[in-house]
């Protein structure tokens, strides 16, 4: 099959500073003051269509960055990501204003995502009816309950229809009704065929949605591959893990942290 | 140059997008209150009065404001140069931040961020072409009416936009990367207000090489291109051609300089945030 997104020894380091002064310093002299911090370390592999990919790792392992790079929100540091097809990050609460109306919501992120105005008007009456929020569509989201929101928000997302979806703990929110609704919106994407990155904690949705896994340590890519064979080691490692005193989880994660700086005096 | 053409093809493609984003502004600004929009335009008329009474009354008296050829009595004089100054200052102080502000917004979206200052603008430009308009009536009751000279104004009013435009196109960058740049602007801009003949012009009676640097300021322009439109009635572009032939330039030494540092930082704004 074909491959759809390539990312190709991808680094994204972030400067570092402990004060305002070193900050100003480094933009008058780059490279003197403050350091470096790599939040993700030459990542490859290679996605193809209809590939369902989750990434996981611990917090601050720099999933969120991979999956922003992806999306072409964050540019890297060096590599390249090649990406074949329109993408669309799935983020909850972007866009969302509490003085507007549901109904004004949507029409307002719609803009914001480019679509024209015939477009805007074709798509308004499924996400109203995805959303399942009746007459609170007339209300301003400032009056919504968290879960509402988010249903508003996820309805938007999911109608962007776009060929490569990133999905950033995004069904972690909603009731159960609503988690299933959406995974089944996800599994239909799936099976026409779109790539798809699953950001989640949720190992249980992560095993019965994903086909690969890419698993992130530290910023570097520990393991990649078919879900069976990574979601085994990862889920040997999640447990070890635990069972570690809080004081080896923070010698552990501080191993790690170690690793990714790179001071420059 | 190529970024400048870039810039303009995205804010024409985004007409649309600028317009309805601008109505959504204005709402989500106003929608706590029950006067709403009304606010837009009874902010700058309080302020209007305030000037009226303190500098009208109290400092000028019953003066009246000549351009050379006729008078104007000082409130008119003063309520034409104001209005464009109510709008050029916010669209300025709101416009800079906007990127900043917005960016988390459209973060994760394919959005043309140089319509984040430009949608910022408009929605002030609503509130600006209904005061203009307001105070439109008020010289109309006082027996300055409409003229040919109302298509310079119309020049004029697009001018205010323009300009507006080129210099937040500058700040919003710039304001991004250094944060205090938006306070040096506040400042800068409360400087104008007293260095531009909007309360006041002494001009005439000080040394010519002060005169001349005064006009620098592209606010002394707009300043008398709308009471020149709107009251004296002559054609201000032209008498003063040498001055629209600078400004422009100035617009488009500034577009130039925006739009090559917008592009320069755009993709680096998410690490600046």
């Amino acid at each position: 099959m074909a491959e759809s997104v390539i990312i190709k020894n991808v680094t994204k380091t972030y400067r570092m500073y402990k004060t305002k002064g070193e900050q100003l310093k480094d933009l008058v002299l780059p490279g003197k003051s403050g350091s470096d911090f790599n939040a993700i370390e030459d990542i490859s592999f290679a996605v193809e269509k209809g590939d369902v990919v989750g990434l996981v790792g611990i917090n601050g392992s720099g999933k969120s960055t991979l999956s922003n790079i992806i999306g072409g929100i964050v540019p890297p540091t060096s590599g390249e990501v090649i990406v074949d097809g329109e993408v669309n990050v799935i983020a909850i609460n972007a866009g969302l204003n509490s003085q507007l109306t549901g109904i004004e919501n949507i029409e307002f992120k719609c803009l914001l995502m480019g679509y024209s105005k015939e477009r805007i008007a074709k798509v308004m009456p499924e996400i109203i009816e995805f959303s399942e929020l009746g007459d609170f569509i007339y209300q301003p989201v400032k009056k919504y309950s968290s879960g509402m929101k988010s249903k508003l928000g996820f309805a938007i997302s999911v109608t962007a229809d776009p060929d490569i979806l990133i999905i950033d703990e995004a069904l972690s929110v909603g009731d159960q009704t609503f988690a299933d609704k959406s995974l089944a919106k996800m599994n239909e994407y799936k099976k026409r065929g779109k790539t798809i990155f699953f950001v989640s904690h949720n190992l249980s949705q992560v095993r019965s949605f994903c086909t690969k896994i890419a698993w992130i340590e530290g910023g570097h890519l520990r393991e990649f591959g078919p879900t069976n064979i990574v979601m085994k080691n990862y889920s040997e490692f999640i447990k070890k893990y635990h069972k570690l005193s809080p004081e080896d989880q923070k010698a552990f994660r501080d191993k790690l942290a170690n690793r990714r700086k790179q001071n420059n005096k | 140059m190529r970024a400048l053409i870039k810039i303009i093809k995205e804010q024409y493609h985004s007409f649309y997008l600028i317009m309805r984003l601008a109505k959504f502004q204005l709402r989500i600004d106003n929608q706590n209150n029950y006067l709403g929009f009304a606010w837009e335009i009874l902010n700058p008329a309080i302020q209007m009065a305030m000037y009226w009474f303190v500098f009208g009354f109290g400092v000028r008296g019953k003066e009246n404001i000549t351009n050379g050829h006729s008078e104007i009595p000082y409130i008119y004089w003063m309520l034409a140069g104001i209005s464009m100054w109510f709008f050029i200052n916010k669209a300025i102080l709101n416009g800079s931040k906007a990127i900043y502000q917005k960016y988390t917004m459209v973060a994760k979206m394919n959005f043309p961020l140089s319509v984040l200052p430009s949608y910022i603008i408009m929605g002030k430009y609503y509130g600006h072409l209904a005061l203009v308009g307001l105070i439109m009536v008020v010289f109309w009751i006082k027996g300055y009416y409409p003229s040919i000279y109302y298509i310079q104004l119309i020049y004029f009013l697009l001018m205010s936009y323009i300009l507006a435009f080129a210099i937040t196109l500058v700040t919003s960058t710039l304001t991004v990367v250094v944060r205090d740049i938006q306070m040096l602007i506040q400042s800068l801009l409360q400087a104008m207000f007293f260095l531009s003949p909007i309360l006041w012009d002494r001009s005439t009676s000080m040394p010519h090489w002060i005169q001349s640097i005064l006009q620098l300021n592209p606010f002394y322009y707009l300043a008398n291109g709308y009471r020149a439109s709107l009251l004296y009635n002559d054609w201000y572009i032209v008498e003063h051609w040498q001055l629209t032939l600078y400004n422009w330039g100035l617009i488009l030494f500034l577009l130039l300089i925006g739009s090559t540092a917008h592009f320069k930082f755009r993709n680096r704004f998410s690490d600046f945030i």
